[in-house]
């Protein structure tokens, strides 16, 4: 059920009318009603994996209930051997769904290719949808009780809506329990201001959904896929707006899942800064994705730069380095996200290595802020992201090990554009995202729908909704990262 | 304790304009992440002859709990 459609809208319609009204006086009514809406919600998709979600939810809120008792009992032990068993679920859950497939097929190929001919029977397990955004906010849970950064709830209703939250359950965000079981202590009132919010949010979504991603992916499908009948420059175009396309998708998607959740009152965490303006990767990962890499930092880098202090800068490159292929794992099973993560966790540790000298140099000759300096490092970050893209959309790595012999071989000509004509448009809207991009990384949200200027905004909306409604995609088209 | 933990501060993040509070919190220092995190407490730890938790490292929230914690061993 995507967020642009009139099922959507009629089913919260019908969930937040009550949760204003009848159930407006009682936090514990609007989160029991918000929890039954959400696992109505999660089984519009398969109702059969609603019971794994409930059935999870019951056991890490027990085991979340288990750590706090024994740290308040000063239990270490039991508390770490807790911990570990929840940490082990939530990777068996994600091994079961997402990977053994994958690694049944792997196991085959090595026995083919070793002269058995005997094999596994290849698996079909069907993955619930959002299983890497819940399982994350499981043990994430786990986690924060036991580093006692927090109490376990003894709440089921709070916990089950904090997992099961029905806009963020698909794609995330992947929301810290420390920021969102405190906000719901107390009841969410209808405010103007909130739904105001949260429609621009929204409104804003659709728009790179519907205009962007979806209006380009035609092109980029063609090109990327069948790259054997282009030429270089219509590859490198391709592979440009693939770029674009990833980012409008996941974030209309992150805008809508953030507005829908402001309209009741609750502030989800961001995931995305102006990405396309980072000066240097570390930079980028900081923008892109922001709820993951806040995950995977607070739970697996810092763990792991903790263990390797000792070994010094050695320490601190191996973990940036194991940091990025779990970022690139978490993706699916693929030869192409773990070589993503990879190509990432090196560049990464180059940027690391090289910072020193960079900022000598930008001392030196006075670099700092020199916007042709900047945007030149800017359009290196671009361009190496760019080249990463092409492995992430890859269906293989053989597909992906073909395209750059294959792109230089073809040389340049003109692109190929008897698809292109109709994205003309689509080309304008993603210099409208960049150009507010451009405006936010300066003053963040102060500008077009969030100008402080009434007919600024009406304005604004108003274009928008002409745009969405003109030349949009309306076909209810997935969001890529549903996949995951 | 401040100005030596500040020093260690300016000398790791590379930024001799760092000024310490005990209300300082990460937000406030550029410099300041989970890259360079642990490499002020292999400095810290060094420069005091002490050696810190994984649990304590990631428990501070900003830089007074930080020196409570150096004291407290």
């Amino acid at each position: 059920m995507v967020f642009y459609s009139i099922k959507f809208w009629s089913f919260f319609c019908a969930l937040m009318i009550p949760y204003f009204t009848v159930f407006s006086k009682c936090a514990k009514a609007q989160n029991l009603w918000l929890l039954l809406g959400s696992l109505i919600f999660y089984s519009f998709a398969d109702w059969r994996m609603t019971v794994l979600l409930v059935a999870a939810i019951g056991i890490f809120f027990y085991l979340g209930l288990k750590v706090d008792e024994h740290c308040q009992e000063q239990n270490e032990k039991a508390a770490n051997r807790l911990t570990v068993l929840a940490v082990f679920l939530g990777i068996a859950l994600l091994v079961y769904f997402k990977y053994l497939g994958f690694c049944v097929h792997q196991f085959n190929n090595v026995l083919m290719a070793i002269g058995f001919s005997s094999s596994l029977p290849t698996l079909k397990i069907i993955m619930p949808l959002g299983i890497s955004f819940f399982t994350f906010k499981l043990m994430g849970y786990v986690i924060e009780v036991h580093r006692e950064n927090m109490r376990a709830t003894n709440d089921i209703v709070k916990f089950g809506l904090f997992i099961s939250f029905f806009p963020t359950i698909m794609s995330g965000p992947i929301d810290n329990p420390r920021n969102f079981l405190p906000q719901l202590n107390g009841v969410r009132t209808f405010s103007w201001d909130s739904v105001g919010e949260g429609f621009r949010r929204i409104l804003w979504g659709i728009f790179l959904k519907t205009c962007i991603a979806d209006l380009v992916s035609g092109y980029t499908d063609t090109v990327l896929s069948l790259y054997f009948y282009h030429n270089t420059t219509t590859i490198i175009l391709g592979a440009i707006l693939y770029t674009f396309q990833l980012y409008a998708d996941f974030a209309g998607y992150s805008h809508m899942a953030i507005g829908v959740s402001q309209i009741m009152g609750i502030k989800v965490a961001e995931n995305f800064n102006c990405p396309y303006f980072a000066q240097n990767l570390t930079e980028f990962w900081r923008r892109w994705h922001m709820s993951l890499t806040t995950w995977i930092t607070q739970y697996v880098f810092m763990p792991l730069n903790i263990a390797f202090r000792d070994m010094g800068t050695t320490g601190l490159y191996l973990a940036t380095i194991f940091n990025l292929v779990v970022i690139g794992a978490w993706h699916g099973a693929n030869w192409t996200f773990l070589l993503f993560g990879l190509y990432h966790g090196f560049l990464l540790v180059a940027t690391m290595a090289l910072d020193k000298r960079r900022k000598r140099f930008e001392k030196q000759h006075n670099l700092k802020k020199n916007p042709v300096w900047k945007y030149s490092r800017t359009i290196l970050t671009f361009f190496l992201w760019s080249i990463s893209l092409l492995c992430f959309q890859s269906p293989n790595i053989h597909s992906f090990l073909h395209i750059f012999p294959y792109c230089f071989d073809e040389g340049f000509g003109l692109p190929w554009t008897e698809e292109s004509f109709q994205k003309v448009p689509a080309l304008v809207f993603i210099l409208v995202m960049m150009f507010k991009d451009y405006k936010d990384e300066n003053r963040l949200n102060l500008h077009f729908l969030h100008s402080s200027r009434y007919w600024v905004r009406l304005v604004t909306a108003v274009l928008l909704v002409v745009c969405i409604l003109g030349m949009g995609s309306l076909d209810g088209a997935s969001f890529i990262y549903y996949k995951f | 304790m401040l100005s030596e933990v500040q020093d260690i501060f300016r000398d790791v993040l590379d930024n001799e304009d760092i000024v310490l509070a005990y209300e300082t919190y990460s937000d406030d220092i550029d410099e300041w992440d989970s890259l360079t995190h642990i490499q002020l407490v292999v400095a810290i730890e060094k420069h005091f002859q002490i050696k810190f938790t994984s649990k304590e490292i990631t428990s501070w929230a900003n830089v007074g709990e930080m020196l409570d914690c150096i004291l407290n061993k």
